[in-house]
């Protein structure tokens, strides 16, 4: 390597560490104005710290405008929602990785394709359809796509990732008489682990930050996630506070976006290599 | 070999999970009646009255021993968008909360009251609803919804702000150029640093407050038979102008965009035109703020103008228990539970809770010219009932209106490029609306 | 295993419940879109055919077909090079030996995995012209900040502003692209006496260019269905509508959104969701057909 002037290292680390800064001043923001008083965030000119941590704004929202229970909605949507995508895209994967079967590449293009497909596109029948079935104001609509393979981007990552285990570990097993069930629960996926993880994050991030889908099919409001439970939170902050504040409390309103943000950042810092893999991936083979 | 493994207990775990998974996410979220009994669910828009529309169910089903009821509460932001979503999928609740403006496009989905409405009137008391609420509450000679409260537009004043800048209080005949002198009077534009103070606040993005002077300018929205957006004409156009020069001109109200936010409640805005009676709970909440209300300042060609809307219950079509739902409305409507809602703030639908109100002795709390707000009433207009013209307002009309007050168009080619789509608009879907 | 019957069997096992929700949540929705939008469909009354209608109105009358396509326009045209842009210039500094590359890496990854909303939210507090961080901040400096969020001028440049925090996800496929470049090329490079900008210009950028590519068409499709940002902004603002002021953030999807579920146009939106469609594909077909010319595959 060749040794570049310290004027131009230094350049280089001031540049990042002042990108850093752009990119992180929106979310320290947010994070110092969940912990201040209602008259704090009024003060003009802003105070940039707290004068004492108001923790209690959590324990507000948490439960004292029962919050907890929109968390708790967004977890169960996105725990079936990967249990789908793991349970369907897994079987999917393998058998477009190791079966020969006519037009097989064919259907693999077609489901590849909906990957460019925007929700909007297709959420006029869906609707029509739920309703008919009186799914709608249900998770159904927002689950059931994922226990049928809804999760493409998902099939073609673990695909890519079968793909490099040996064939002849495979044919050894059947050999053993392993069954084709038990080859892929108990030989592919266990090989396949940082793959299979990647998908569980990735389907995780767009269940928890998916706004459209909850939006069109949850009504009632004992059934929102918490993205809609933001905004709504927005909506009828007045009444939430009994109307006490002048303005949209957005110490409140901060709080709760911190507490959607929270398990995001702490899966990130847990999984990091596994979020850059898979985006990485998905730019391989465009 | 721990291939050869099989985990059967694991799979019927995990298939056990999945049906569990299932059987919650998709549990019907609809009443199921317990032996013997009807359950009849309500849709109602979270609000402060939360405690008493509880403790009011409560007490109905104290009444009615056989009926429960289920409150679904939905912001009343998403409200109208979610309640025709379940329209759509067939999914109404029993009773829902409705009003005149929303009614127009609500209408294929609810049940015409008028048999009901005719059979009881003497029991709940038809006769006490004043006349202009009467005449809302029908499309077409036709009963849908039995009003609860009403909106009303006004004259909304900050009494302390008049006082500490040597200004009497606004008079029954003021007109728009009284408006405008006092408005002025009360405005500081901050330039020392401390924040601008306005003399009246501008409505920005609905309709709330520039149809009033549209309409007191002698223009109208919409021709009689909402067939035609009559924007364009003369006196729509004065209407707008008055809504724009507030700013550009005479400087009684903030710039496009710089409107404080809750300026009334924060002291920061002296005067509203038009309001909102839903408020008047924010206001007697609000420490320090002594405010009162006036009839609306007259126009060129009239004070007729302001708003008059309704809002109260509506059954779905599709309700299998109309009776039950009908028995609650008419005891969520009557006397008692309006005069519920009118001491916490409000105006109040029946003659009679109206006139106790005007009758208690002693102070009132604000505002203390109640009696103008009741005087109002002959002024007010109710919303134009078409099937689509909050669509039309909203989606067609608003942003052109928003683009005036930008100063991208002057008054007269918003209001003409508004009635130019609204026709366009009106000549596609117009005809085939229900 | 050799028997093809049993082959056949267990590929359908395993790929059926996926091929079937293909068939049933993409293939036949966007066959039955087709059809709605050549119908009249107002959800109160069944279907009811009336030819190109939604289509003539779309293109001749609709007030807000063509605002919602120049928003997006605007949107991609602008948002999009500057985000690519300083992904690639990211990827590029990151690709240096830099300590803490993994901390830097996730610094600037992190906001683009965020909720959407919460980022619609959290920027339109600090854009608010009253009372907003950014303009008390300016108002100590003598300055009189604009009305970010509520003046059509300025709103959607502030979207587009905060779209940019996410640019993390084509930067680290930048930065994946960069690691395949081989070493060599740079040494050779450097022996030949190429300059910083020649060996970007000769070696990386030629190398990297299916990366750009297909940067630039994930991006042009994320821009045709941006939903979550504009939406959650409008509520953010207390806009009595979505996509004000006066259309300024209404961009095609919010627009789709709102005629299907706000106004019930169940036909018009179905329309408009074709037109959407057939949008897409054809920027992929121009892509790729463009793409082949300037993009050049290792191999």
């Amino acid at each position: 390597m060749h040794r570049r002037t310290s004027a131009a290292t230094v350049c280089l680390y001031a540049a990042l560490a002042l990108g850093t800064l752009v990119m992180l001043v929106p979310l320290a923001w947010m994070l110092l104005t969940s912990l201040k008083t209602y008259p704090e965030i009024l003060r003009n000119p802003p105070d940039w710290l707290p004068a004492a941590p108001q923790w209690q704004n959590y324990r507000t929202v948490w439960e004292g405008f029962a919050y907890y229970r929109y968390f708790l909605n967004s977890l169960f949507v996105a725990v079936m929602v990967i249990a789908g995508t793991v349970l369907t895209c897994c079987p999917a994967a393998y058998a477009f990785a190791y079966y020969e079967v006519r037009h097989k590449e064919l259907i693999f293009g077609a489901l590849l394709c909906t990957l460019m497909l925007p929700a909007q596109v297709t959420v006029i029948p869906l609707f029509k359809a739920f309703s008919a079935l009186h799914w709608v104001n249900t998770y159904l609509p927002l689950i059931v796509p994922a226990w049928l393979g809804g999760n493409v981007f998902g099939i073609f990552l673990l695909r890519q990732f079968f793909r490099t285990i040996p064939p002849s570990f495979i044919e050894a097993a059947r050999l053993d008489g392993a069954s084709e069930w038990t080859i892929l629960w108990r030989l592919v996926v266990p090989m396949s682990l940082p793959a299979v993880l990647t998908v569980v994050i990735f389907t995780f991030l767009w269940s928890w930050n998916d706004l459209f889908n909850p939006l069109v099919y949850l009504q009632s409001e004992e059934l929102c996630t918490l993205p809609v439970g933001l905004l709504y939170f927005i909506a009828r902050a007045e009444q939430l506070t009994g109307g006490s504040l002048g303005q949209t409390p957005w110490h409140l309103v901060m709080t709760l976006a911190t507490i959607m943000v929270l398990p995001v950042v702490g899966l990130f810092a847990v999984f990091q290599r596994y979020f850059v893999e898979g985006v990485a991936a998905s730019g391989v083979k465009g | 070999m721990p291939l050869r493994q099989r985990e059967p207990l694991l799979w019927l775990t995990v298939v056990l999970l999945a049906v569990t998974g299932f059987w919650w996410a998709g549990r019907s979220r609809e009443p199921r009646p317990a032996p013997g009994r009807t359950v009849i669910s309500w849709y109602v828009i979270t609000s402060p009255l939360r405690d008493l529309y509880t403790a009011e169910v409560a007490a109905f089903e104290k009444l009615h021993p056989g009926t429960e009821v289920r409150i679904f509460w939905v912001p009343g932001s998403e409200y109208n968008v979610k309640l025709k979503t379940l329209a759509a999928a067939h999914q109404l609740p029993d009773l829902f909360f409705s009003g005149d403006v929303w009614l127009s496009y609500l209408r294929p989905f609810s049940r015409d009251l008028t048999p009901l409405v005719q059979r009881d009137a003497a029991e709940f008391g038809l006769d006490d609803y004043f006349p202009a609420i009467r005449r809302a509450m029908q499309l077409d000679g036709k009963d849908y919804i039995l009003p609860e409260y009403l909106n009303l537009s006004l004259l909304y004043y900050n009494r302390r702000m008049f006082a500490a800048a040597g200004l009497s209080e606004p008079a029954a005949d003021w007109t728009w150029d009284d408006l405008v002198r006092a408005g002025q009077a009360l405005t500081r534009e901050g330039k020392d640093g401390s924040p601008p103070v306005w003399g009246c606040s501008r409505v920005e993005g609905w309709w709330g407050e520039w149809l009033i002077y549209v309409r007191q300018a002698g223009g109208k929205a919409f021709s009689p038979d909402g067939r035609r957006c009559l924007l364009d004409s003369p006196a729509a156009i004065t209407g707008l102008k008055f809504y724009l020069e507030k700013s550009s001109r005479y400087h009684l109200s903030a710039p496009a965009g710089f409107e404080p936010l809750n300026g009334f409640v924060n002291q920061r805005v002296a005067m509203i035109v038009g309001g909102h009676v839903n408020y008047w709970l924010n206001y007697n909440q609000t420490p320090g703020l002594d405010w009162d209300v006036q009839l609306l300042p007259a126009g060129p060609a009239s004070r007729s103008g302001g708003e008059l809307a309704i809002a109260g219950y509506s059954i779905s079509r599709e309700s299998r228990h109309p009776e039950e739902a009908w028995a609650l409305a008419k005891f969520l409507t009557r006397p008692e539970a309006i005069a519920a809602i009118v001491a916490r703030g409000s105006l109040s639908v029946r003659r009679s809770v109206a006139e106790a109100a005007l009758r208690q002795p002693g102070p009132r709390a604000n505002p203390h010219n109640l009696a103008a707000a009741y005087r109002q009433f002959e002024f007010g207009e109710p919303i134009p009932h078409h099937p689509n013209y909050v669509e039309i307002m909203f989606l067609v009309v608003q942003p052109e209106i928003d683009r005036m007050l930008l100063g991208e168009l002057s008054p007269a080619e918003a209001g003409r490029r508004a009635a130019a789509a609204a026709n366009a608009f009106l000549d596609t879907f117009g005809s085939a609306a229900p | 295993m050799t028997n093809r019957r049993a082959q056949s069997l267990w590929f359908w096992l395993f790929a059926g419940p996926a091929v079937a929700g293909f068939a049933a949540f993409s293939l036949w929705p966007m066959l039955e879109s087709l059809w709605l939008s050549f119908c009249q469909y107002e959800v109160v009354t069944p279907p009811r055919f009336i030819g190109v209608q939604n289509y003539a109105y779309l293109f001749a009358h609709d007030a807000s077909f063509w605002p919602s396509v120049k928003v997006t326009l605007v949107f991609t045209v602008i948002q999009l090079p500057l985000a690519i842009g300083a992904a690639l210039a990211l990827a590029l500094l990151l690709n240096q030996p830099v300590r803490g590359r993994g901390f830097w890496r996730a610094v600037y990854f992190l906001p683009s995995i965020l909720p959407q909303a919460v980022f619609a939210v959290v920027f339109g507090y600090i854009f608010q012209a009253d009372g907003g961080l950014l303009n008390r901040l300016l108002a100590l400096g003598g300055l009189h900040g604009a009305a970010w969020t509520t003046s059509p001028t300025w709103a959607l440049p502030v979207l587009i502003g905060i779209s940019l925090w996410g640019f993390g996800y084509p930067m680290v496929i930048f930065l994946g692209g960069l690691q395949n470049v081989p070493r060599e090329l740079y040494e050779a490079a450097h022996i030949d006496g190429a300059g910083a900008w020649a060996r970007f210009r000769h070696v990386t950028l030629p190398l990297i260019s299916p990366v750009i590519f297909f940067n630039v068409v994930m991006g042009v499709i994320g821009a045709l269905k941006v939903f979550d940002l504009a939406y959650a902004f409008s509520v953010a603002q207390a806009q009595p509508a979505p996509g004000g002021p006066a259309r300024a953030t209404l961009f095609y999807g919010l627009n789709l959104y709102q005629q299907a579920f706000g106004y019930f146009h169940m036909g018009l939106a179905s329309a408009m969701a074709w037109l959407l469609f057939a949008c897409i594909l054809l920027i992929t077909a121009v892509n790729f057909r463009v793409g082949r010319r300037w993009v050049h595959y290792g191999d």
